[in-house]
């Protein structure tokens, strides 16, 4: 039977017993009794009709589901008799569980969704990680050009494989936007048949050699950048100065997952980073591939095929001697998810846990103070519940009863909650980055949002019915039934304990946004080794063709010419590897060894000016000085940095000594660089080799260093590039500048973690006022004795406030036994990528002294309010 | 503390069980109502069986449920008013000689013991 048939099962069970005691009755009277008294005789007969009643239901099986219902009957018609205690603990709920569930939606849809809406069964993202070859050995990648064809043109068990790679060229004269280069088939691959307006890229698009220059935008770049007009279709549009037709429109919520918001044929990719030719290059790693499980294959199989593939191409690639290092290239298959991808799960999921930790703290903040409004509720209730416990309910019945309440709060609470799931997402997107949230995504809250929110609803109802499940328990039956006040139904251990949960859920809470408040400071303030604030990348795209040679020398020279007559110009130099990219590695060798016995370095070919424009100290040695030869077939000098001493002569003076290139070259040694942290950020580079570079050569990206304000200096370099060259439309930034870019994010964020911090914090104030009013409220008659005893006022405030005190360093140690661990795991996930250190007395001392003073504060009106009991009263009571 | 509740138990299955063929044997004479089936019982043993409703209402319930008797709502025939009719089903009366061959079995045990003598030369 159905637990919704009880009501007629109920019925007609009635009607049973009542036509059976009627025959009762009948027997009776046909017995002899008088008809009055039959009646009675049959009710005799018959027993007790509720325990039949109960007996049949039990025999049913639905008993557990009735005393279900009429715990929440119950639990309703408690709340209905106390409706202002009920709405402020179903709004702390909501709060909490809605804060909580808000942003998880937004890091399901971020981080735990696959990146595609249609049959996401089938999407499959491939990661490659190449050993013996790559610098950084144990990270996952991109693929290079080569590998990606032969994945394509050799998978039987991928249907459709596309590659792109993220980049963020300059659209006209504006800020960097960015831009998809991605293969033809990339939106078919990701579930995007349709555009919104003309059309998609075809195969012919990609055709290499003959590269289409179209675009496609998203939505939102359509609407924000080019003001969402039809007639855009046609037109033309600069990137990085190049010329692009736009040829159609896809729409924000298709493109839901889209990162770019302009795609162009990854074909053009040696038009738009300049420079670069990672196209064409075998060394470079670039493309992110993605595609579709053909309906036989499973992922099991499309990885053993693409490992297959992968190892011919390993092959390939050492019998062609590509590189004088070896290559493995070991593969990993995902759902495509943030959170799958090899190289960055770990942070993902540290992340997350830094970012839903401190949400969880404050629900069981909002949970305390629950549990402090049910206490209350419990001991105004006392006589009630005595009652129950004097008739005979069993302690689980009680419970259960107590457990219902807590669940019928926390369910009211979840459903409200339910707003804030789609509202939360989409403040913290606006808030950290407006333009951004509309570029992103349409964020849908999924079942994995639904069970986080039930999972929550639980742990609520669970922790908010803890505490008044044990002072029920714990009541004093019979001072409880006299209708006095015991003063053992809530233990001043509970009160304490309270007041130490609070505070240590509190401080762990203030810790992170402490942490996250110095953040922004630690990332602009981060030393890299160099000078970031006053030395300013020159993005140039010049022919170095044979045709183009002449002209290309000439407008070098102008152009260096022309820079240092810039006001504040101190010096350029020319560096062969870029900031913060990954460099291929090169086979450096001592004299005596053979190819292949060399250790892989980074080589930078550099101008003589290169330390003094960067400002990186020299350690020992000499600097380049433009008398050192610099022909490619001359043996010549060289600068190492310190990693690279360290590598090459573990114990030895490198200076003096000498190494060889791989075109033979023999180098002396004549100076020792310190070393920077130019290849990823807080990460000391590898071994490093500085040449110096041919003043007259071509190749190598420029760098100016100027003194004072950057912005007149950015502004006359970029017009003086446009005035030597009208196609080059560039925008020059200073390091210091782009990652102060990144640090205003970073300010966005720590700007909500604060506001969060601070409802917790303002939670735990009003909780930790809650408790110790509560508990003076239980002792008036304690005080009001020790008065009439003698105690001065004097006295009883300090009583009330000690005990404050002692609760709140205690709980400041349980936070510190909290926050301690938390942070050395966090320092461990994070200590490479993002400058949160870890561990620090500074923020451990704010918390303390934060939470230090407004406890005291919340402690000080209660202790107050001690002194002022009249001392009469609590006696008339006695 | 457990095997005491355990041992509870067992007894009550055992009662419970004995009802259950009681009922089911009662019923194998044709339809009846509840009141008929508790008369039926306590008249066929001298009044030795007291039926309890509180044990009889539930016990039918509990063989509708497992579906060894039907139930439906049909009048008396000597009266002009509707009762509450139990039937025996097919697998009702299975069950019943299934209960009816452990009873024996459980009486020839026990006489075994109470009475060697008696039961060696049966």
């Amino acid at each position: 039977m159905r637990w919704w048939q009880i009501r007629n099962r109920n019925a007609d069970l009635e009607r049973e017993l009542r036509s059976d005691l009627e025959l009762e009755e009948e027997e009776q009277r046909e017995r002899g009794v008088p008809s009055e008294e039959a009646v009675y005789a049959a009710r005799r007969a018959f027993g007790n009709f509720s325990l039949i009643r109960e007996q049949t239901h039990e025999a049913w099986g639905v008993q557990p589901v009735e005393r279900f219902l009429q715990d929440i009957l119950h639990a309703l018609r408690a709340a209905r008799r106390t409706p202002l205690l009920s709405a402020v603990a179903v709004f702390a709920l909501a709060f909490g569980i809605g804060l909580n569930a808000g942003v998880f939606t937004l890091l399901n849809s971020l981080f735990l969704e696959p990146p595609t809406l249609k049959d996401p069964h089938s999407f499959v993202q491939v990661y490659p990680r190449y050993t013996g070859w790559f610098l950084r050995e144990d990270q996952y990648s991109s693929f290079t050009t080569e590998d990606y064809d032969a994945i394509r043109s050799r998978s039987k068990a991928l249907e459709d494989v596309a590659a792109w790679q993220v980049s963020s060229p300059t659209l006209e004269e504006g800020k960097p936007n960015a831009t998809l280069m991605a293969t033809c088939n990339y939106f078919h691959v990701f579930g995007i048949d349709r555009p919104l307006l003309g059309r998609l890229f075809t195969a012919g698009d990609c055709n290499r050699g003959s590269t289409a220059q179209v675009a496609v935008l998203s939505e939102s770049t359509w609407k924000n950048a080019l003001g969402g007009n039809a007639s855009v279709i046609g037109q033309t549009i600069h990137l990085n100065g190049s010329s692009f037709q736009v040829i159609g429109i896809v729409s924000s919520d298709a493109a839901n997952f889209l990162p770019g918001g302009i795609f162009v044929p990854y074909t053009t990719e040696p038009l738009l980073d300049q420079g670069r030719d990672s196209f064409n290059s075998p060394n470079a790693p670039w493309l992110a591939v993605a595609g579709r499980l053909h309906s036989e294959f499973s992922r099991v199989d499309a990885q053993s095929e693409l490992s297959t593939i992968l190892s011919q191409q390993d092959r390939a690639y050492v019998k062609r001697q590509v590189s004088t290092f070896n290559r493995r290239t070991a593969l990993v298959l995902t759902n495509g998810s943030f959170i799958q991808n090899p190289a960055i799960r770990n942070r993902v999921v540290a992340l997350m846990a830094l970012i839903l930790g401190p949400l969880t703290l404050i629900l069981l903040l909002a949970c305390c103070n629950v549990t402090m409004l049910f206490l209350s509720r419990t001991v105004t209730r006392r006589g009630e519940i005595a009652v129950r416990l004097a008739l005979g309910a069993a302690r689980g019945q009680l419970a259960r009863m107590l457990l219902a309440e807590s669940l019928l709060i926390a369910v009211f609470g979840g459903a409200i909650s339910i707003l804030l799931v789609y509202r939360v997402p989409l403040l913290i997107m606006n808030t950290i980055d407006a333009h951004q949230a509309r570029n992103v995504l349409m964020i849908h809250p999924d079942w994995r949002v639904f069970c986080y929110l039930a999972v929550l609803v639980v742990m609520a109802t669970v922790i908010s019915s803890l505490m008044p499940i044990r002072a029920a328990w714990k009541l004093d039956l019979l001072t409880a039934l006299k209708g006095r006040e015991g003063s053992a139904t809530v233990r001043s251990g509970t009160t304490s304990g309270l007041i130490v949960v609070q505070i240590a859920l509190g401080f762990a809470l203030v810790c992170a946004a402490v942490m996250f408040g110095r953040a922004p400071s630690l990332v602009t303030g981060m030393n890299p080794g160099f000078d970031i604030r006053h030395t300013i990348g020159v993005p140039l795209k010049v022919d170095t063709s044979a045709a183009n040679h002449a002209n290309a020398l000439t407008f070098n020279s102008t152009l260096q010419s022309r820079l240092l007559a810039i006001p504040g110009v101190q010096s350029f130099t020319y560096a062969s590897l870029d900031l913060f990219r990954l460099p291929p590695p090169i086979e450096i060798r001592l004299p005596g060894q053979t190819v292949g016995q060399g250790k892989p370095t980074s080589v930078n070919n550099v101008s003589a000016s290169f330390f003094s424009t960067f400002v990186i100290p020299l350690i020992k040695g000499r600097a380049f000085s433009s008398s050192d030869p610099t022909s490619h077939n001359a043996d010549s000098v060289a600068i190492v940095s310190q990693g690279f001493a360290r590598e090459f002569w573990p114990t030895g003076d490198p200076l003096g000594n000498s190494v060889i290139t791989p075109d033979n070259r023999r180098l002396t040694i004549v100076g020792i660089a310190a070393d920077t942290q130019s290849e990823t950020f807080t990460v000391t580079d590898g071994p490093r080799l500085y040449t110096l570079r041919d003043p007259s050569a071509l190749d190598g990206r420029l760098y100016v260093n100027f003194s004072g304000d950057p912005k007149p200096v950015e502004n006359a370099i970029r017009d003086t590039v446009r005035a030597l060259d009208r196609t080059q439309i560039i925008s020059p930034e200073t390091t210091w500048e782009s990652l102060e870019a990144d640090a205003e994010q970073m300010r966005s964020l720590a700007g909500i973690v604060l506001t969060m911090a601070s409802i917790g914090l303002l939670m735990a104030v009003i909780g930790v006022y809650g408790v110790l009013s509560f508990g003076v409220g239980l002792r008036t008659r304690e005080f009001g004795i020790k008065m009439v005893l003698g105690a001065d006022r004097v006295t009883i405030f300090r009583s009330v406030t000690s005990q404050a005190f002692r609760n709140t360093a205690f709980g400041l140690l349980c936070g510190v036994a909290l926050t301690g661990p938390a942070m050395w795991t966090l320092d461990r996930f994070f200590a490479s990528a993002l400058p949160l250190r870890g561990f620090s007395i500074f923020i451990f001392g704010v918390s303390a002294l934060l939470l230090a003073a407004v406890s005291m504060a919340a402690a000080w009106l209660p202790a107050l309010r001690a002194t002022r009991v009249d001392p009469m009263q609590a006696l008339r009571n006695e | 503390m457990s095997s005491i509740r355990e041992h509870e138990k067992q007894r009550a299955a055992v009662l419970q069980g004995t009802l259950d063929m009681l009922i089911l044997r009662t019923l194998l004479y044709g339809a009846a109502h509840g009141h008929q089936i508790g008369k039926h019982i306590q008249r066929t043993t001298n009044d030795f069986l007291q039926m309890q409703h509180g044990s009889l209402y539930p016990a039918l319930h509990r063989l509708e449920k497992r579906g060894w008797v039907t139930a439906k709502w049909e009048t008396a025939p000597d009266r002009n008013r509707e009762f509450k009719y139990y039937r025996l089903t097919e697998k009702g009366k299975k069950q019943l000689l299934v209960e009816e061959s452990q009873w024996k079995q459980m009486m020839e045990a026990v006489a075994r013991v109470m009475w060697p003598a008696s039961s060696k030369e049966s």
